[in-house]
């Protein structure tokens, strides 16, 4: 299968023969910003979270909304990949890589916020030593583990047969190709072996993910706190993990296919089922969103009541309806008819949605810790340049890795298009048979129209 | 030729059984520090049941990734020598 | 086994602050200067909370000195995640600067906003300070602690002396500082204190009951708003 004469995929190993210098120029700009956020980072390792805006009563802010929201970014890759193969769907193939290598790359980000946000980050062992399974934290740091571990497996092994293809047609770094490809040679027992793997990967990651922005959302909701204390916040977060996971994974491809000139694997077909995927997470997540508080006005909880308004009417309504017009409007007036222009349309619903879900968090976040169920003043929040350069140190962080990874592994399985194109058209086929009725023989037909005649 | 072939072959085969040692290493690792918690909160009988509800369900989980990684590493490896 | 709580009579407290100074001065409470007051980052173990007329607002209806309440279920020790903040036998919550990491959870989880962080490092130890009590480091998470010294302190010293603490030999420095003696402290678990008789009066609320924390400091006002 891994037949290294085969040339037509040659443009999937471009990037990691060559190099341009549109490369140099992205890792520059991207540099520039992880410098900001580094020394946005040292400045409060060395002084305290004081050069941050937070105080009393708002003593959560930018750091835990980023590490909700990219801990939610890492929900693209099981949904495309793991979900997608256990259903069989064929327009995966090309996608499925690019959605694995975000989840990876994005989870170390997620989890470096709460290490960026502690007050005491030299004794971070501490959780390691002493830590209280109580703790909702606690629960995070196992499920996100788990999660990492799954995802890196779960991107390794269907790499193996890509590494092999490198291994043998790449001239540098033959070495750590070979070792990677753990002898691959393509043949049958192999293939087996693999496809057994992936299966069970693919059935364990699903509730492993699941399990992962639900343990998020219940740092917030295993407090008392008016608008946290919801029973929804599992489903809530793990739906909006989805919702924004897409979307990054969508602005992702759009940004390789155009660098690497991809745009005969990436079509815009690809790009029509990922929005209308995305047009239905938009809907689901709007129902959450009137579900949450629609029963908070009905009952009118007056502590929860202040929180409402606040983000209604009070100082945080830019967010919330900048949140409702970014995750709700914008997206369905771009996707709900994918006829022309899919790609154009996808990429501006998708980078809205991301701005939106980021909005999502913030709102979750701040203005239930700005309104304290004590007559305290409100507390309000103004981030400083410190937490802005966390904030894009974090991206171009993530932006980084996953350039390089590009440039070291194919962005698209080599293996699966070319499986697509040899065996995935007859294995359909073969499919759709089973799903039609079967074929009656001939001779009882007539005998049945001679009884009816 | 053969030498040189063989001597690059012996590092790939070490190599790869580090890459394996590795990963053992850092999921044992974890299965461990679950397992120290658990031990720490039955001393300290501060709510041991989270400790052991939560290990039911994720020590298991790492246990069938490093059986699945395993699995990986010996079948395909398995099969060099029968090219 | 002593349970430590509070009685503070809401008709006698007359909002002067006292207890707010005597527990700083007490507790080496840094002063966080102007600029980080304005930001609001003042660190009050014990805070007066005013609150207004719904009818004329503006004007001040009641005062309410608010330290840790001390919960007996308290929400703050549940989701600390390195044992840095815990409910001791005698009902203290208590809290431990050199294992907390400052992730601030105790502090989002608190419907009573009882806890305060050292958002930068506000002091090194000086001279003037009160020796009993640690000078806390930058980064982590401080709270009223009932005095817990001066309990250690009556306890060696009654140890020393060869007999039993004292029933009013154990007072925190805000309910010693009251002029109006409006906190009253004590043993809630002796049937003969004054706090297990107060906190059975008809005046008798705890802030916000409804939410289940239990608290220990137990508040005594005539009109309404209790709860």
């Amino acid at each position: 299968m891994a037949d290294p004469a085969d040339t037509r995929d040659a443009a999937l190993l471009a990037p990691i023969e060559r190099t341009g210098r549109g490369f140099y120029w992205t890792v520059g700009l991207l540099s520039l910003l992880i410098l900001w956020g580094a020394i946005a980072y040292w400045t409060q390792f060395d002084e305290g979270l004081g050069v941050t805006g937070l105080h009393q009563p708002v003593s959560w802010g930018f750091y835990i909304t980023n590490f909700v929201f990219f801990i939610g970014i890492s929900h693209a890759g099981t949904l495309i990949s793991a979900i997608l193969r256990l259903s069989k769907a064929e327009w995966r193939r090309p996608i499925t890589r690019m959605a694995e290598v975000i989840t990876v790359m994005v989870l170390f980000i997620g989890a470096g916020q709460i290490l960026v946000d502690l007050g005491r980050p030299d004794r971070m062992l501490n959780i390691i030593r002493y830590g209280r399974y109580q703790s909702p934290l606690l629960w995070d740091a196992t499920s996100i583990s788990a999660y990492l571990t799954a995802s890196l497996t779960y991107l390794y092994i269907p790499m193996i047969p890509d590494i092999a293809i490198l291994r043998d047609r790449v001239g540098k770094r033959k070495l750590f190709y070979s070792v990677l490809a753990l002898g691959w040679t393509g043949t049958e027992r192999q293939q087996r072996v693999l496809n057994r793997a992936i299966a069970i990967l693919a059935v364990l990651v699903i509730p492993i993910a699941v399990s992962v922005h639900t343990v998020v959302s219940f740092v917030f909701s295993m407090t008392l706190q008016p608008m946290w204390h919801s029973t929804i916040f599992g489903p809530y977060f793990v739906v909006g993990a989805i919702f924004s996971g897409i979307a990054a994974l969508i602005v992702a491809m759009i940004a390789f296919r155009k660098a690497y000139g991809l745009e005969s694997y990436l079509k815009p077909i690809h790009f029509r089922y990922l929005g209308q995927l995305l047009l239905v997470m938009s809907l689901l997540w709007f129902y959450f969103t009137f579900a949450e508080y629609l029963t908070g006005y009905y009952g009118s909880e007056p502590e929860e009541m202040k929180v409402f308004w606040s983000k209604f009417t009070g100082p945080f309504w830019p967010f919330f309806w900048g949140m409702v017009l970014t995750n709700f409007f914008i997206p369905i007036l771009c996707l709900m008819r994918l006829g022309r222009r899919t790609i154009g349309k996808v990429l501006i619903a998708s980078l809205s949605v991301t701005v939106g879900m980021w909005l999502e968090r913030f709102i979750i976040v701040v203005p239930t810790l700005s309104n304290p169920r004590l007559p305290f003043g409100e507390g309000l929040y103004f981030p400083t340049w410190v937490e802005w350069g966390e904030l894009a140190g974090s991206f171009a962080l993530f932006a980084l890795f996953y350039v390089l990874f590009t440039k070291v592994f194919p962005v698209i399985s080599i293996w699966e298009i070319r499986e697509g194109r040899e065996v995935g058209l007859k294995e359909v086929e073969e499919r759709l048979l089973t799903y039609l009725p079967d074929a009656a023989e001939p001779d009882v037909v007539g005998k049945r129209t001679e009884v009816v005649k | 030729m053969r030498g040189e072939r063989s001597v690059s072959e012996r590092t790939v085969r070490r190599l790869q059984w580090l890459w394996l040692v590795v990963a053992f290493g850092l999921i044992g690792g974890i299965i461990t520090w679950i397992a120290h918690l658990i031990r720490t909160a039955w001393r300290l009988g501060d709510v041991p049941s989270a400790s052991i509800g939560i290990s039911i369900v994720s020590i298991p989980i790492f246990l069938t990734m490093l059986g699945v990684i395993l699995y990986v590493f010996v079948g395909l490896r398995g099969d060099r020598g029968e090219r | 086994m002593a349970l430590w709580g509070m009685v503070i009579d809401l008709d006698r407290c007359t909002g002067c602050q006292a207890c707010v100074m005597a527990c700083k001065a007490e507790n080496n409470v840094p002063p966080v200067g102007a600029k980080e007051a304005v930001r609001g980052r003042i660190i009050s173990w014990m805070q007066v909370l005013t609150e207004e007329d719904e009818e004329h607002p503006g004007e001040v209806k009641r005062f309410v000195p608010r330290p840790c309440l001390q919960c007996d279920d308290p929400p703050c020790t549940k989701v600390c995640p390195v044992y840095a903040t815990y409910r001791n036998p005698e009902g203290i919550v208590a809290q431990i600067y050199a294992r907390c990491i400052g992730c601030r959870f105790c502090m989002a989880a608190c419907p009573y906003n009882a806890k305060y962080f050292n958002w930068y490092r506000y002091q090194k130890e000086a001279p003037g300070q009160n020796p009993d009590v640690s000078v806390r480091p930058k980064g982590v998470v401080e709270k009223c602690t009932f005095c817990h010294h001066r309990l250690q302190k009556a306890r060696e010293r009654a140890l020393a002396e060869r007999r039993e603490v004292a029933p009013g030999e154990y007072v925190p420095a805000c309910a010693e500082a009251c002029p109006a003696r409006a906190i009253i402290f004590g043993d809630l678990s002796d049937p003969g204190s004054e706090v297990h008789r107060l906190a059975r009066s008809p005046r008798a609320f705890r802030l916000l009951e409804a939410l289940g924390t239990k608290p220990k400091v137990i508040y005594l006002s005539e009109g309404e708003g209790r709860g």
